[in-house]
């Protein structure tokens, strides 16, 4: 009796799902996408494809110390700044830190000359001097998301004058020979970077978005199957759209950085070689001495743990540290693992060393 | 509880998309990766970026018998101008007003402590 009661109600649930889901996947292709990236902020910098933007407080007493973001070039910082209660920057501004972020738009055509040094030379030396300028502060924290780490390491190495108090890396490769789609892609036997850059400009988006679908042949699909699936779930629903938009709306690449990063980062894989080098200045981490926090993620398919880990040894610091926490290369950052798991890490990591 | 799962057909189809999505991860991961299959890919790039060149020189030189500007002179335009917005943006930051100055939107002082942890 009990077992056809229960499979009765079974039937009856996911009648009621049903339902929910043709009501709901109606509403989804009707209905507009969550709006992202709406913690509301000051542009400071509007450059070309460079936006620093200050976010407003919402505390009454801020950390002395301001924290800047520093996001991938491959794609939007919204990632850092999802919906309400889903955002890093609204939880580090709850947490009483004076937040910036330097994000980036699409590269205009005329852009494709920007190299490697014009993001580490120009770019980020522009922002921190704007960050101390507005607040008046002598140093800074600085916080990079995946190739933004890559960035962040790069002008932390050849600025050591610049002010920086605190260092932290997201997901952040230092050896890309462990990158093996990545790689193989991008193998110099066959991949010629210059016709291609020569001929487009800049990288398309479009080229990036197959690289990294490519990573995983079959999630589209699934996630797709699993969406309609779960069309009733309204929690599930609103974080897949949220996740989707995010990776599909990819950055091209300026052509000449395009060009610098295959050749110097893919081809001869020079941070790890310690041969890297930013418009001849050679870049060595161990010069890196600030206190340094490095965090990963256990199942990041983007960048392996094994490309990521390495940096920790590379960087000079005596005071660092190096977490690899569940989740994958996004959710590590804005998910449901973010908000329990690496954002209390780093308010712990970061608020002691931001007086 | 296993035997239950394993009679509910949406279970099962849900299993067999984990197991299906698994499956192509991992032998979709393995063909990509392969030299042929980057050689092969890297050969259609090739191709198509070779369209790509013989297309535009056609367009440059159809759109110079016409005496209208090409892409890349609109693109010459649009560097100039970036390079004027860029003097712009530093002679802006060079001349902006010291937070202190009242024009900014107040700020709250910046003398947090972090909260005592046990």
């Amino acid at each position: 009796m009990s077992g056809e009661a229960g499979l009765l109600e079974r039937g009856r649930q996911e009648f009621e799902r049903a339902l929910q889901r043709n009501i709901k996947g109606l509403g989804y292709f009707t209905s507009p996408a969550p709006v992202l990236g709406a913690s509301a902020k000051d542009v400071l910098i509007e450059r070309g494809t460079l936006r620093l933007y200050h976010y407003r407080p919402l505390t009454d007493e801020l950390y002395r110390v301001p924290v800047l973001l520093v996001m991938a070039t491959t794609n939007r910082g919204y990632i850092l700044d999802l919906t309400p209660g889903q955002s890093l920057v609204e939880y580090l501004l709850r947490r009483g830190y004076d937040v910036f972020m330097i994000d980036w738009e699409a590269p205009r055509p005329d852009e494709k000359t920007l190299d490697l040094a014009s993001y580490v030379l120009d770019f980020l030396p522009s922002c921190v001097a704007r960050v101390k300028q507005v607040t008046g502060e002598p140093d800074i924290s600085v916080i990079g998301y995946c190739f933004g780490g890559v960035l962040a390491l790069l002008w932390a190495a050849l600025h050591p004058e610049a002010g920086l108090k605190n260092l932290a890396t997201f997901t952040t490769p230092v050896d890309f020979s462990k990158m093996p789609l990545f790689a193989a892609w991008s193998d110099k036997r066959y991949f010629d970077v210059d016709r291609l850059v020569d001929t487009l400009g800049n990288c398309p988006p479009e080229m990036l978005s197959t690289a990294f679908d490519s990573l995983r042949p079959g999630g589209r699909l699934a996630a797709n199957l699993r969406l309609a699936d779960r069309m009733w779930d309204d929690e599930f629903v609103k974080a897949h759209r949220m996740i989707d938009r995010w990776s599909s709306d990819m950055l091209p690449l300026a052509g000449a950085y395009f060009r610098d990063t295959t050749q110097k980062l893919m081809w001869d894989n020079a941070l790890l070689n310690k041969t890297m080098d930013v418009a001849g200045r050679p870049v060595d981490l161990d010069k890196i001495t600030v206190p340094f926090l490095h965090v990963t993620a256990e199942h990041d398919h983007i960048v392996p743990t094994a490309a990521s880990a390495p940096l920790i040894e590379m960087i000079g610091s005596v005071d660092k540290e190096h977490v690899t926490l569940k989740g994958g290369h996004v959710s590590l950052i804005g998910g449901p693992n973010a908000v329990r798991r690496m954002w209390p890490k780093l308010d712990e990591w970061l608020a002691e060393k931001s007086l | 509880m296993s035997e239950r799962a394993s009679t509910d057909p949406l279970a099962m189809m849900r299993a067999a998309v984990d197991q299906w999505e698994k499956l192509a991860n991992e032998y979709g991961g393995q063909f990509l990766q392969r030299p042929e299959t980057s050689e092969a890919m890297q050969k259609m790039t090739a191709g198509f970026l070779q369209m790509q060149k013989m297309t535009q020189d056609a367009m440059g030189k159809a759109l110079a018998a016409a005496n209208l500007p090409s892409r890349m002179d609109i693109e010459v335009l649009s560097g100039r101008l970036g390079a004027i917005e860029a003097s712009l943006a530093r002679i802006e930051a060079a001349g902006a007003p010291p937070p202190s100055s009242g024009v900014a939107l107040p700020r709250p002082p910046r003398t947090r402590k972090p909260p005592l942890r046990p």
